[in-house]
């Protein structure tokens, strides 16, 4: 309650000063080098500092302490957790919702949005809300914005719709102001929601000509501004508020809160609101984000605010020191937001509005499509080219030719679809027709057909898309557009990324509460001026999705011509473009939609531009940075941090941690990679079209037409039915390439398409994360972490002057891409120098001349290369040539190199460069001479297979094997690894391949054996924890797994089998660890729970992610190892990037690869070395056990389900602290003695899980876990002569010491020249 | 050795009791290797060889008597004198046993087929004390192996029958299927090569006696509005003459004739798919005319294939499944121009359709101008017959 006006003048002063432009971000001084200082801004020592600074403000900018030493401080720091409770069963009686929303509820929250819409249907909305919170008052669900949403509906519905029942619909709105008001709900009002009541007593205040009935209790504006000042909210924030529709009413309800302030004797709100009208009676200044032009000394905008420690505005001041305002410009509510964002935000946080281009881009894209599809199809129409001959054939003339129909049959539709629906009681039933009116139908037609042909377009080798799928992203696409609107509606300004790391770097406890600071600032503000938008259930977007694409199939037809071939005559006939059929795979029937083959043909050929939409495409201007887990990257189009699993759970962490603050440098560090500018390498760009325009197939361009020869049917087809298999297997495995060329054809039309579009243009990859906190860029057609095509058309925006080391890493470089990289330095460098010549011709005569580049490994990176270096020497002046091609550094088998550290493993870290040598040593290769050697071996022994393979052991065949041992590859993975790259050679024959491989993997497996034996204990270590987790309880479900089961109906007495049944049900922790960087990783693995869902087209089953199951514990295991390196390679690539950005350094990574400009490279190795350093001095496996003791507390573990892993258990017998659910006691040594013995001698007994193999993910690392077989007998034996069912164990107990370190000190790091090369 | 004596024709081998083995005989015959007895089979062939698991093979000496009789003898459609016997997955060679007991005028060939060491075992011996038995050690299931048994000469005194001259007098193949993917794949092909007279069938119309699992059987044998009505039930109709060679509660219960015994089999297959199911011994003799044109084959796997995923809708609205665009087929199909008995009643459900429907379906596709180029290639998923989701 302090009045505003009690502030002091000069306090106020202080924070102008604060606010000022001079106090912008400097970079940050310690890190720059000294020739970097001049472009720092040089009035650091001159700015009067602050007497009482802004809690995140540093009160010393010069501080002397290492950068390193910083962030070992940092990653030595105990770490902030996050953690929430374990979900419980589906079954129990606990309810979910506080974690897990419940799917119900959720659809009917975005019923009620949906139905408030454009005033839809707002008395429904008002019963299901009604309804809502009488039944789940205060579920999180229920978000206040939610609650203004309404209230601004019924004020609307007062004003607009039904102005008959004015006064019910302004007693409905108080009545719910007065709930939040007085927070009964747990919800606060916030600047909207006073604004909404502003607004509605200047439409319906007594004195207005809209009376309503004297018996409507409505807030007068001095209560609203007891109210607002009570809650701290700025008055000139609730006038500017996107519920005030227009500059009159604005100007209105600033002439009515100014009255009530004099009546309360509050001036500071009177000159507050006097300066909102003066600011917006302002034109915005154009030059106002051009600082150069902006002379100091200018009275600038007399506001000025104070921000809470958590970024929040609670204080508005007016500068005693105003010049007069001229009121040339009328008052004017864009304006006045417009100013209110610059002052609120200060300008760091909001420098400025560059966003323009970006803004337009996407928000006309649906428009800019039609105008496209249209233009196309009057210019066929033109030259007479409509329904007859070739051009016919036009993918873009179809498309228009659907959205003609649909968009007209779509209306009617869904007219029709609106009375159906109206007429149906009022069930929890979930209508349709609220969500189809969200988008204008022209909008809806083109988004399903857009959405279905860049499906398609991805869809790969086979012709068909999963249904569910198909509909899912159609729903999704409908529901993105939707928020895309909401967010634009109110012309918001955006906030873009700092320059740098902050003032204080990014690893200071300053430096961090900084960061933390801003992007709440940032994150509250989007908050504030979003409209707010609810998720929409899976069920939601499927049935959304099933209406549009039912209706898109009815109407979408193409003509088709052949030649009957009984008459010879030609005939055509009209045929539907998408069909929907049904299709077994892997025994299950599932719904697919095929296109015709023509359409299909099409995509390959024709342009696709159309199809993609701006989140499909790098950024013109730099991302949005992240603000919260769902506030970042495109500008309008609401991207999320992570990528989740389908797993609900996932995101409840990452908000969690977000919202605690927990995760700022995993947001810095994608801030980091998302501004790094690129630009299209022009060079490369050039010789791509002209190969893809020729059509024909050119190193890995596949060709228009497929040019393989079809396999000749054999003479003896018809009686060998051996013959005819052969023909078979190579018929099929042709067809297999010719799909696969069809597709990779589409990839690459794609990225051609990308690349010219954006040929002028610097662009930016905005980032994100799977769930091991792994970054990658989210356009996902032509990116950096894409083929070797999609790397060769890239480079970054900027260019630097190589200077002579430079040089040499460019060489260096070049002789890497074209795959002679084993080699030391020195020679790398003299391979470049030999080849000089070749280089030379690949650059000038890329398609005449010799063509050296394609024999490259990476052949277009290679080419751009070799087009840099002769560019570089030719300059005159070598040294000085500004050079913007990425030259990368890579990790060597990087998933070892993160064991051998964590294991302080000699022997390993020699093998991966860990360790100082003269001459990189290669892993692969090694593996690849054990096989060699094993096959001549074997072919001594007459074996013909070693005989085929003899001589074609590559290091490539067996790379990948290699490299995914460490993340826990089985034989099968193994195996298909090998026949891949088998098939890939050529010269095996396709039939032989499976066979080949199956003897090959098995080699492989040996040789690497206990070549690995270090991680391998590691590993062990992991999985055994992991294990341990997936099986424990949470302390609060205990008395209910014990609780007794009633008998079966049959009358049998309950068997130990439902104790056992209960206690698995109950296993519902997933494992969970925290990075260095504080991000939260859950692993997803549960039993897969799809449920049945009715739409138009079929019934779908669908996985709910809302619903939790139990865990996966085989999956939780074999699974853990893999994500925690993978955990780990993303932190030490997120450090590196902080650290670059800190100091300066262009930096882009493709995982374990570390890209700079070739002058950087040096610097860049020295990071890449001192942040390993960091990270693996931290202890890391030690914290991990620390991290588990205290996240799993209280957990235990039902012994009969860790039976047999008892005796590998190291500490068991002094730990086993066996309690019943009342008693505790201890088992004593001869008792566990026994219980090793017994189950020792054992077959071990794995739960019989119902793993299925899920179908191939993308993730090729990530293994699946194979099926293991339950042996017969082991679990019944066991429980008869050991009556362990009902004793728990402390989860932590159990959990077995970290492995010891060996003597290898990560410090030699530093010295290592291959560590990175 | 007590075994080493087979049971004589004297005795009641109608019997289903496996402990009426009579030991008098017909005459006598050395065993040089004897079969264990049934309740050791356990132990000498434990289930956990996928060889065991996956196949189930005749225990019982009586239970090959018993077939060898009903597949070459009597009523059998393959009766006759004087063959040359192929026999794909004997086992141990239960029934093999049963086959040599027969007379030379009866056989005068019987070449055997076994890539299991251990079975094989127990066959190979057999060669020393017959001269017409030949035991190789190949897969039935690969088509190599019958180009093996070509190129050793073993099938030149085998003349080629004209098709239409009846039963091929000499040939007879006999065979135990394996259950599970291969047995249900290998019970498929057998017919698919009836059309284009391919493998054995070149010879001409070779009769075949099988011994596989009822739900298998269940699956060939499906008539029209049934739900087990399936590609392969069509085929088979369309391609073949079927027929029981003895009754099925001849082979009851299961656990007295056929090894792996039934609980022991502890397996998460689909029922159907595990061992253990009764079993049933039959013969199959192809058509002499052949309602599948050769060169159409494809297209019928390929509108089977296609159809069948919606058995149960209606045809109408089953087209799409087909192509886009084969809707307009119906008209095709339903064309009043058209001789009543060659239309096709287009509100018949999928599994409800004749082997005459078929037939007109598979017509109307082939001469569609559009249908599909790669028929065979269209669905890799596709696992074979008889498969349900």
């Amino acid at each position: 309650m302090i009045p505003l006006t009690k502030r002091s003048t000069r306090r106020l002063e202080t924070t102008l000063v604060s606010y000022s432009r001079q106090s912008l971000p400097r970079p940050a001084r310690l890190y720059s080098s000294p020739s970097k200082s001049a472009h720092a801004p040089a009035f650091a020592t001159s700015v009067p500092q602050p007497e009482a600074p802004l809690p995140y403000l540093p009160p010393n900018l010069e501080r002397e302490f290492s950068k390193t030493k910083e962030m070992a401080t940092f990653l030595h720091e105990r770490q902030s957790y996050t953690i929430l409770p374990t979900p419980a069963p589906a079954d129990s009686s606990d309810t979910n919702t506080m974690i897990f929303p419940d799917t119900a509820l959720q659809n009917m929250v975005s019923i009620i949005e949906a139905c408030v819409h454009n005033l839809y249907d707002v008395p429904r909305a008002k019963t299901v809300f009604e309804g809502l919170r009488r039944r789940h008052r205060c579920d999180p669900l229920l978000h206040g914005g939610l609650y203004n949403l309404l209230l601004d509906a019924y004020i609307e519905m007062a004003s607009v719709k039904e102005v008959e029942k004015r006064s019910h619909w302004v007693e409905d709105a108080c009545a719910l102001f007065e709930v939040m008001e007085n927070g009964k709900d747990k919800v606060t009002p916030t600047a909207n929601t006073y604004a909404i009541m502003l607004r509605a007593w200047v439409l319906f205040n007594p004195s207005s000509h809209r009376l309503v009935a004297s018996t409507v209790d409505m807030p007068t504006p001095i209560m609203l501004l007891r109210a607002m000042i009570d809650r701290q909210i700025p008055v000139a924030l609730v006038v500017a508020d996107r519920a005030i529709r227009t500059t009159k009413e604005a100007s209105e309800a600033i002439k009515m809160l100014s009255k009530a302030a004099v009546d309360m004797n509050l001036g500071k709100v009177v000159n507050e609101l006097g300066m909102a009208e003066a600011l917006g009676s302002r034109a915005p200044d154009p030059l106002d984000n051009v600082p150069e032009a902006t002379p100091v000394t200018r009275a600038k905008q007399q506001m000025q605010v104070t921000h809470a420690q958590d970024g929040s505005v609670t204080d508005f001041g007016v500068s005693e020191t105003a010049v007069e305002v001229e009121h040339e410009v009328p008052f004017n509510l864009a304006n006045l937001r417009k100013h209110l964002a610059q002052v609120i935000l200060a300008r760091r946080v909001l420098p400025e509005d560059v966003a323009a281009r970006q803004k337009l881009l996407e928000e006309s894209v649906y428009d800019v499509a039609v105008e496209r599809l249209k233009h196309q199809a009057e210019l066929f129409d033109e030259i007479g080219l409509t329904n007859k001959g070739l051009g016919n054939n036009d993918l873009r003339k179809w498309m228009w030719e659907w959205h003609q129909k649909l968009k007209v049959r779509l209306k009617a539709e869904i007219a029709t679809l609106a009375v159906e629906e109206s007429k149906l009681s009022d069930g929890r039933g979930i209508r349709l027709s609220p969500f189809l009116t969200l988008l204008k139908p022209e909008k809806l037609s083109l988004i399903t057909i857009l959405e279905l042909m860049h499906l398609q377009g991805g869809a790969g080798a086979s012709k068909v898309m999963k249904i569910a799928r198909a509909l899912l992203s159609v729903g999704r696409a409908v529901e993105i557009e939707y928020k895309a609107e909401m967010c634009k509606k109110n012309n918001i300004t955006m906030p873009s990324n700092p320059a740098r790391g902050g003032d204080h770097g990014y690893f200071s406890r300053l430096g961090y509460r900084d960061l933390h600071a801003r992007r709440v600032a940032a994150a509250k503000y989007m908050e504030d001026a979003e409209e707010w938008t609810s998720d929409w259930s899976q069920i939601i977007r499927v049935k959304v999705g099933a209406f549009l694409v039912d209706l898109l199939m009815d109407v979408g037809t193409v003509v088709r011509t052949a030649v009957d071939r009984r008459t010879g005559e030609t005939v055509s006939e009209e045929q539907p473009a998408f069909v929907h059929s049904y299709e077994y795979q892997r025994g299950h029937k599932l719904g697919v939609i095929k296109l015709n083959s023509i359409v299909a043909e099409r995509i390959a050929k024709d342009t696709v531009r159309e199809t993609l939409h701006p989140r499909h495409l790098p950024m013109l201007v730099k991302p949005k940075p992240w603000l919260g887990h769902d506030e970042g990257g495109y500008l309008y189009n609401k991207t999320s941090v992570m990528r989740y699993k389908e797993s609900t759970e996932q995101q409840i962490y990452l908000r969690q941690a977000s919202n605690l603050g927990n995760v700022e440098l995993v947001y810095a560090a994608l801030d980091v990679l998302s501004t790094t500018p690129w630009k299209i390498n022009r060079d490369v760009f050039e010789v791509v079209l002209k190969v893809w325009n020729s059509g024909e197939r050119f190193h890995k361009l596949p060709p228009a037409v497929y040019d393989q020869p079809e396999p000749q049917k054999p003479e003896d087809f018809d009686f060998d039915p051996k013959a005819k298999a052969i023909y078979i297997t190579r018929q099929r495995a042709w067809y297999n390439d010719k799909a696969n060329n069809h597709s990779d054809r589409c990839n690459v039309n794609y990225k051609v398409e990308i690349a010219r579009t954006f040929l002028g243009d610097t662009f930016y990859l905005p980032h994100n994360v799977d769930f091991r906190g792994r970054a990658y860029p989210i356009p996902p057609h032509l990116n950096h972490i894409g083929d070797d095509l999609s790397r060769g058309l890239l480079k970054f925006g900027e260019s630097k002057p190589l200077g002579e080391r430079g040089l040499r890493w460019l060489k260096i470089h070049l002789s890497n891409l074209y795959g002679f990289d084993k080699a030391s330095f020195n020679d790398r460098v003299a391979f470049v120098d030999q080849h000089l010549a070749d280089i030379y011709d690949s650059a000038e005569k890329p398609l005449e001349g010799r063509r050296w580049w394609t024999t490259a490994d990476d052949a277009w990176q290679c080419l751009a290369a070799c087009i840099e270096l002769r560019n570089a020497l030719e300059s005159g002046d070598p040294h000085a040539f500004e050079s913007s091609l990425p030259v990368h550094q890579d990790g060597t088998c990087n998933g070892l190199q993160h064991y051998a550290a964590l294991g302080g493993d000699d022997r390993g870290a020699r093998q991966v460069n860990l360790d100082v040598t003269d001459k990189p040593s290669d892993v692969y290769t090694y593996v690849a001479n054990m096989v060699e050697e094993q096959l001549v071996k074997d072919i001594e022994k007459g074996n013909p297979m070693a005989q085929l393979l003899s001589g074609k052991i590559a290091r490539k065949v067996v790379k990948q094997t290699v490299m995914t041992t460490v993340y826990g590859v089985t034989f099968i993975g193994a195996r298909e690894q090998i026949e891949k790259q088998l098939k890939d050679r050529l010269d095996i024959p396709v039939e032989e391949c499976w066979l080949a491989a199956n003897y090959l993997a098995k080699l492989v497996l040996h040789c690497i054996g206990d070549l690995f034996s270090a991680a391998k204990d590691i590993q062990n270590w992991l999985n055994t924890c992991a294990r341990l987790i997936a099986k424990s309880i949470p302390p609060e479900r205990l008395s209910d797994t014990l609780r007794p089961t009633p008998p079966s109906q049959k009358g049998r007495p309950a068997p130990e089998q439902t104790l056992y049944a209960r206690m698995r049900k109950e296993q519902m922790t997933s494992v969970i660890w925290t990075t260095p960087l504080g991000l939260p990783i859950v692993q997803p693995y549960r039993q897969e729970k799809r449920k049945q869902i009715m739409t138009s087209l079929q019934s779908v089953f669908i996985s709910d992610p809302n619903s939790p199951a139990m865990v996966n514990s085989q999956k939780q295991a074999s699974a853990f190892p893999p994500n925690f390196v993978h955990s780990l390679d993303a932190t030490h690539m997120m450090l590196t990037a902080l650290e670059c950005r800190t100091r300066n350094i262009t930096f882009a990574s493709v995982h374990d690869s570390y890209w700079t400009h070739a002058a950087s490279v040096d610097d860049m190795s020295v990071i890449i070395r001192e942040t390993f350093i960091g990270l693996h001095s931290s202890n890391v496996l030690q914290r991990l056990h620390e991290e588990f003791c205290e996240r799993y507390k209280g957990y235990k573990v039902p012994l009969p389900s860790i039976r047999t892993m008892i005796p590998k258990l190291p500490r068991t017998a002094n730990i086993l602290q066996i309690s019943d659910d009342k008693e505790s006691r201890t088992l004593d040594e001869q008792a566990v003695e026994d219980l090793r013995l017994k189950a020792g001698g054992l077959p071990i007994e794995e739960e019989p899980e119902e793993v299925e193999e899920d179908q191939g993910e993308e993730e090729d690392e990530e293994e699946k876990p194979k099926k293991k077989k339950a042996k017969r007998g082991g679990k019944r034996v066991v429980s008869s002569e050991l009556n362990l069912d009902d004793k728990f164990v402390n989860l932590t107990d159990l959990l077995p010491p970290v492995p010891k370190k060996g003597i290898f000190d990560v410090d030699r790091v530093k010295n290592s020249l291959y560590f990175f090369s | 050795m007590q075994r080493s004596l087979f049971g004589a024709g004297t005795c009641s081998f109608r019997s289903s009791r496996p402990s009426a083995i009579s030991r008098t005989c017909r005459r006598h015959f050395h065993d040089p290797k004897p079969l264990p007895p049934q309740d050791e089979w356990r132990a000498h062939f434990p289930s956990s060889f996928v060889d065991v698991r996956d196949r189930v093979s005749i225990n019982n000496l009586e239970t090959g008597r018993l077939l060898a009789d009903s597949f070459l003898s009597g009523k059998s459609l393959g009766a006759g004198e004087n063959k040359v016997v192929i026999e794909a997955y004997p086992g141990p060679g239960a029934l093999s046993r049963a086959l040599l007991r027969l007379p030379k005028s009866k056989i005068r060939k019987l070449i055997i087929l076994e890539s299991w060491d251990r079975f094989y075992q127990y066959l190979k011996p057999l060669e020393a004390v017959d001269p017409r038995v030949t035991v190789l050690p190949i897969d039935g299931y690969t088509w190599d192996s019958y180009s093996v048994i070509e190129e050793k000469g073993l099938l030149d005194d085998v003349m080629k029958h004209d098709w239409n001259a009846g039963i091929h007098p000499e040939l007879h193949f006999i065979a135990q299927l394996p259950h599970g993917v291969y047995g249900e794949q290998f019970f498929s092909q057998l017919f698919r090569c009836m059309p284009t007279k391919s493998w054995l069938f070149k010879y001409g119309r070779v009769p075949m006696s099988l011994v596989l699992s009822q739900p298998m059987w269940d699956r060939g044998t499906a008539p029209y509005a049934t739900n087990a009505r399936c590609k392969v039930s069509v085929i088979a109709e369309a391609t073949s003459q079927l027929q029981n060679a003895v009754r099925p509660s001849e082979l009851q219960p299961y656990d007295d004739h056929f090894h792996p015994s039934t609980s022991r089999v502890v397996s998460k297959k689909a029922e159907s798919k595990r061992a253990g199911q009764p079993h049933v011994a039959v013969n199959v003799v192809p058509h002499q005319d052949q309602l599948i044109r050769s060169d159409q084959l494809d297209h019928w796997d390929y509108v089977l294939r296609r159809l069948f995923v919606l058995k149960s809708t209606p045809l109408k609205n089953a087209m799409n499944s087909l192509a886009p665009g084969a809707p307009t087929l119906l008209k095709v199909l339903t064309d009043p121009e058209l001789p009543p008995e060659e239309r096709v009643n287009i509100n018949d459900k999928i599994k409800n359709l004749t082997i005459k429907d078929w037939a007109l379906i598979v017509r109307a596709f082939y001469n569609w101008p559009f249908s599909p180029e790669d028929l065979t290639f269209s669905n890799a998923e596709d696992f074979g017959p008889g498969r349900e989701g």
